[in-house]
């Protein structure tokens, strides 16, 4: 591709800005996909990652476990229905603890069986054998909730020893603990010793022997009008907000999606339109048009695998970075799709300028052209 | 190639009952009518008329550029009237050779690269290729500019240029649309011997056109046209 890399020699400016530019908006996309589902899961990864792979919410609750009460006529309701086996009750609390001599705020989960409402894996230590030991957080790890760290729930004291870390566990954004039932109970008592035996916030089901999550939550959902079951992702993304978030960045994506192909179309057509003259008196000398639509194409595809390998390079020392207490990732997915995606939209767009390209008569370069 | 042989040996350019009409809107104009021209191999052949004459379209039909309206055209044997337009881009490819009016050079390419473009679009020999750039470069008294970019290039040297990337792909006829029009009087007289010569050497054919009369003592013969008929 001669007189593809000699024009880019001879042009490194202007071909240099172009991949400069299109090397930021690949970071961009991939930093807040990172940001995307960073947030999503420090909302709901609590949701998402934990056991029971179905959860029963009173309607009231919105969706919202907290915001959920399971009253014993609903939870007998459950109980009864022939296309759920095991049952646990989940009861969720904020309470305020301190955690290494600091006070913050921490999103408390009691669950009854490991199945039944736990981390589904732990990326270090173990699950609680007792009252009063818990799973963490390991993105809140560093901040007093490690394994052997014990906070104390505020005011009351109840103390809480972390033995186990769980990976993208978190509720609400922030420490989130896993602790059986009773240790659940009695941080609602410390903090208000008038609250006698809380009701459950929603209910974690196993469907029964044969029957899936779908068939426990439709069977669930026709019993009751104030049942509000939901498999264990629906519960994720239907939480309030999580569409909202992703709707918003979904918009944003498409926008970059538009840039991208814009950028390098409008460069290529420019480009090609101030070159004319030399292209026609390559026509016109005998070089098939392919070959110089060829050259054209080549040029596309080296400054979008050049622009991305820029971006993908600022991206990946930022995707191991927290951003304000978001843990964010390496997405390896979305660098794969945005990389096919950009190339398409890349190349497609400079489709328009082989057009041109395509369409020029060699005989203008035996007329007078202002292009000496 | 030697004169002798070269003078029975087939025409470089043989042209029969040639017209050209270019339709504008709902009016014709007629810009060559009946036109009969034959160039011999070797030979040089001077094309004088005044502006608006036919030159550029006679030099465009014979080099496969532009398609006559009737007629016909055999350049070195090869009848390219009825080609198509790809038939016509690799017949300019491989057969004739260009010296435009105005645009000749790529300005991002070197001297030295804009010969070898016509093998890197064309028939891709390589090595053969660039020892033939360096050749005309040295003939043609460039070898110091080789690496210099149009931009960096005197007009005459550019026109050298040129006529160095009008001959990279051999051809058998090479035609010159006023090639000393942008050049002063003693820088013309410098480049037609330059043609000559180069011509000369090859046994190339080539038809020149130009307004100067001075021009025509370094072609063979002198062709005229007026309003798009030839007169002997
Ligand atoms: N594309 C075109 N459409 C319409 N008319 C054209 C076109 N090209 C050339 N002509 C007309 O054909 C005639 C011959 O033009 P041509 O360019 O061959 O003249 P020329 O002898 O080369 O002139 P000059 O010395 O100015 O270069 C002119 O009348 C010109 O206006
Ligand atoms: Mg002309």
């Amino acid at each position: 591709m001669f007189l593809a890399l000699k024009e880019m020699r001879r042009a490194k400016g202007r071909f240099g800005l172009l991949i400069a530019a299109i090397g930021m908006l690949v970071f961009l996309i991939l930093f807040q996909q990172s940001l995307q589902n960073g947030l999503l899961t420090s909302f709901v990864g609590a949701i998402r990652n934990q056991s029971a792979p179905v959860l029963v919410y009173s309607v009231d609750g919105q969706r919202v476990i907290q915001g959920s009460i399971i009253t014993p006529d609903l939870e007998a309701e459950v109980r009864a229905d022939g296309a759920v086996g095991a049952v646990g009750r989940i009861g969720q609390g904020t309470f305020t603890v301190s955690a290494g001599g600091e006070a913050a705020d921490a999103t408390v989960l009691g669950y009854e069986d490991r199945a039944l409402g736990a981390p589904t894996a732990l990326t270090e230590g173990r699950y609680p054998d007792v009252a009063g030991e818990a799973v963490g957080s390991d993105a809140d790890a560093d901040d007093g909730f490690g394994i052997g760290d014990t906070v104390l729930v505020q005011p009351g004291g109840l103390a809480i020893t972390i033995v186990g870390l769980a990976r993208d566990v978190q509720l609400n954004a922030g420490p989130t603990l896993f602790v059986p039932y009773e240790t659940y109970v009695s941080a609602v008592r410390s903090v208000n010793p008038d609250a006698g035996q809380p009701l459950p916030n929603v209910l974690a089901v196993q469907p029964a022997d044969g029957r899936s999550a779908d068939d426990a939550v439709a069977s669930i959902n026709s019993r009751s009008d104030e049942l509000d079951a939901l498999t264990r992702d629906d519960a994720a993304d239907e939480t309030p907000g999580v569409a909202q978030v992703r709707q918003s960045f979904t918009i944003i994506f498409l926008l970059y999606g538009l840039v991208v192909p814009c950028v390098t179309g409008l460069f290529f057509l420019i480009i090609t339109f101030q070159k004319s003259g030399a292209l026609t008196l390559l026509r016109a000398i005998g070089a098939p048009a392919e070959r110089l639509v060829g050259s054209l194409l080549f040029q596309a595809v080296l400054i979008v695998v050049a622009g991305y390998a820029i971006g993908l390079a600022l991206y990946t020392p930022v995707s191991q970075q927290r951003l304000g207490g978001i843990p964010l990732r390496f997405e390896t997915g979305a660098v794969l799709f945005w990389a096919v995606a950009l190339l398409v939209l890349g190349v497609g767009s400079s489709l328009i300028a082989a057009r041109r390209v395509l369409a020029i008569d060699p005989i203008e370069a035996t007329r007078g052209g202002a292009n000496r | 190639m030697n004169a002798s042989a070269s003078s029975s040996a087939t025409p470089a350019l043989h042209m029969v009952g040639v017209r050209k009409v270019y339709r504008v809107g709902d009016e014709e104009v007629v810009a060559l009518d009946h036109a009969d021209l034959t160039v011999a191999a070797d030979e040089i052949v001077a094309l004088v008329g005044p502006s608006g004459s036919g030159k550029t379209t006679l030099c465009s039909i014979a080099g496969g550029i532009l398609s006559a309206t009737a007629g016909s055209v055999v350049v070195g044997g090869e009848e390219i009237s009825g080609y198509n337009d790809r038939q016509l881009t690799t017949f300019r490819q491989n057969q004739v050779g260009f010296v435009f009016q105005t645009v000749n050079l790529v300005p991002f390419l070197t001297a030295r690269e804009n010969l070898l473009v016509v093998d890197e679009m064309g028939r891709r020999e390589g090595k053969p290729a660039r020892a033939r750039a360096d050749r005309l470069l040295e003939e043609l008294g460039l070898a110091d500019r080789a690496q210099n970019l149009p931009g960096q290039l005197s007009g005459g040297q550019k026109q050298r240029v040129a006529i160095g990337r009008s001959l990279m792909n051999e051809p058998g006829l090479v035609l010159f649309d006023e090639p000393t029009s942008a050049l002063d009087t003693e820088l013309g007289a410098h480049v037609m011997e330059l043609i000559r010569t180069e011509m000369k050497a090859r046994g190339t054919s080539a038809i020149v056109v130009t307004h100067d009369e001075r021009i025509t003592e370094y072609c063979d013969r002198t062709v005229r046209i007026t309003d798009g008929v030839l007169e002997a």
